[in-house]
């Protein structure tokens, strides 16, 4: 992103910010499409933003299919001039220098800063390419607090104002055993959901350090001196 | 503790206090239990009995609130990839065969010495237990303070032990270890003997992961969540069967003790390994103490020793009192090393 925004500055090009969903179809009840519409206006607000700071028109277009065909269609397409393609991280390149007319930059991060694999809570869930869109965590995590806090008071308000009825059942023994037992549980998904986004929702959450780690894999290594690393972002060019 | 239950049970009606009572006690319980992995049950029956609640019930509900802390507890830690769910599966289903072989020692006693003469074995039991082991964690966790140099994996103990092949043996991977089967029978067994005996299998469970097994505190903590699970689920089931649940008192106390599971269970992702082995070392150790004063009044019920009323009643209440304080000292000392931790973090994070 900021790569495209400088190199647009120095070239007094404007950008068209293409957003492709490679699996439009894919099968998860729209999940994923809407994940993928709430991370392009996320990061079109977050592109938008850094691009005003530097006077650089963009422009966004959200798109869907195979991602080569995708750039194809938009440099043949009427009214614009692409110079040349910047394709982010993750994307295969191939896929898209074969069939672009242009040439297509990969940008290379030394320090791993594309995308915001690390603030995406759902990276573990999407092996591939989803893990980039940046989906507000926080945000998530608050909506998560109130849906489930919601549901975990409705099951407690109907548990105490039924009081009666679900003691007299609930005592029954028995197969009526499996009464508390199945509350219970659901208690533990509903509250277990609730108190956890709470935590996480109030910025308590486990350490970046760490987490993920055993304590095995915590022994201490030798100090070596820091070396600065260039954290500029390059371009390879692949024509 | 699994009995079967014959009288008619009595089922008390919650005022304000007794909620914000258990709520507290739950969230308290559960931040030390998501910590060390157990522990913080035991002060819930005593403090529900003090509500008036018939001690069956008491003890029941007691259980069926402690296995979907300690799932979601497991759960949680899980994801920060502590727990060995082989492990704690294996060691579940033994402990359930322990706490089984609990119940009937505990049946053998009171039907030969009666009510004061089984309380009377708990409360030997309890001091014993936690003594020992008790101190045994305080002078580890005091090394490796002082050393200050990380902890090694496991003690010579637990070296030897998973040098020797008999068959069959198992491997655990996220515990980094290889031990024959016929050692980790033994430490299940007695977690759950002590978890019918005492209600709190882990103060076992735990030093005998982390000292017989050979795994790390953390790993041993976590792992211990699932055991607790098992045994909790297998409790549950029983007590429910006779349908001494009272599912209020067990949905009041979840709300409060899940809240605290998933704070210690983040907890344990910022402290360093020895926090765990101190935080259980204390609270045990306090907690004898607390044993200690209840041995007076079943002595007299036994008739072996003959104090006087009033001073029964007192011990009895600084007993109970002493309880709550391991408890409160266990969450302040996790709640304190939590923040500082996290705070150090930010600003390593923020300088960098």
């Amino acid at each position: 992103m900021e790569y495209a925004v400088s190199v647009a500055k120095r070239m007094h090009c404007s950008i068209l910010a293409a957003h492709i969903n490679t699996l439009p179809f894919y099968r998860d009840g729209g999940k994923r499409s809407n994940l993928f519409t709430t991370a392009m206006q996320e990061s079109a607000a977050h592109f938008a933003h850094k691009a005003a700071a530097k006077e650089v028109a963009v422009e966004h277009i959200g798109d869907s299919g195979k991602i080569g065909k995708a750039v194809n269609r938009l440099c043949h397409s009427a009214g614009r001039r692409i110079e040349f393609v910047v394709i982010d991280q993750g994307i295969k390149l191939e896929e898209v220098a074969a069939q672009s007319p242009v040439p297509v930059f990969t940008v290379k991060y030394p320090q791993n800063k594309a995308g915001l694999q690390a603030k995406t809570s759902t990276s573990h869930l999407f092996p591939k390419g989803v893990q980039r869109m940046p989906t507000a965590t926080k945000k998530r995590h608050l909506q998560n607090t109130i849906v489930f806090g919601g549901l975990t008071a409705a099951l407690y308000a109907a548990v105490f104002t039924n009081q009666e009825v679900v003691m007299t059942y609930f005592t029954k023994g028995g197969l009526f055993a499996a009464l508390p037992v199945g509350l219970v549980f659901a208690v533990s998904y509903f509250h277990g959901n609730f108190t956890s986004s709470f935590w996480s929702a109030l910025g308590i959450e486990s350490s970046k350090a760490t987490a993920g780690k055993t304590a095995e894999i915590r022994e201490e290594r030798p100090v070596k001196a820091p070396v600065r690393k260039d954290t500029r972002p390059r371009a390879e060019l692949q024509a | 503790m699994h009995g079967p239950v014959t009288e008619v049970i009595q089922f008390i009606d919650l005022n304000a206090y007794s909620i914000i009572f258990l709520f507290l006690v739950g969230f308290i319980g559960g931040l030390v239990s998501g910590f060390i992995g157990s522990g913080g049950a035991f002060v819930l029956t005593p403090g529900m009995m003090s509500l008036g609640v018939p001690g069956t019930v008491a003890v029941a509900s007691n259980m069926c609130h402690k296995f979907p802390k300690a799932l979601v507890g497991a759960i949680k830690r899980f994801k920060y990839g502590q727990v060995d769910l082989k492990l704690g599966l294996i060691m579940g289903v033994f402990a359930e065969i322990g706490v089984q072989m609990g119940i009937m020692v505990q049946r053998r006693i009171l039907e030969s010495f009666g009510e004061a003469g089984s309380n009377l074995y708990v409360s030997f039991i309890f001091v014993m237990v936690l003594v020992i082991v008790g101190s045994f964690v305080m002078r580890d966790a005091m090394k490796i303070k002082k050393s200050s140099g990380p902890a090694k994996g496991g003690t010579t103990l637990a070296k030897r032990l998973q040098q020797i092949e008999l068959w069959p043996m198992i491997t655990f991977k996220t515990a980094n270890l290889r031990i024959s089967m016929w050692f980790l029978v033994p430490v299940a067994l007695a977690t759950g003997m002590l978890a019918a005996t005492i209600a709190v299998g882990g103060f076992i469970g735990v030093p005998g992961l982390m000292y017989v097994i050979g795994a790390t505190s953390i790993v041993a903590s976590a792992s211990e969540l699932v055991i607790a699970f098992v045994m909790g689920l297998g409790g549950t089931l029983i007590w429910a069967y006779y349908g001494s649940v009272d599912i209020r008192l067990v949905m009041i106390i979840l709300a409060g003790s899940l809240f605290g599971v998933q704070l210690g269970a983040i907890g344990t992702t910022y402290v360093k390994d020895y926090m765990i082995k101190y935080v259980m070392a204390v609270i045990m150790l306090i907690v004898a103490v607390s044993r200690f004063f209840a041995i007076p009044k079943y002595l007299n019920q036994l008739h072996v020793t003959s104090f006087n009323e009033a001073s029964v009643s007192i011990m009895t209440q600084i007993s109970f009192a002493v309880m709550c304080f391991a408890l409160l000292t266990g969450a302040s000392i996790i709640l304190f090393s939590l923040f500082k931790a996290r705070s150090v973090e930010r600003a390593v994070l923020a300088g960098s």
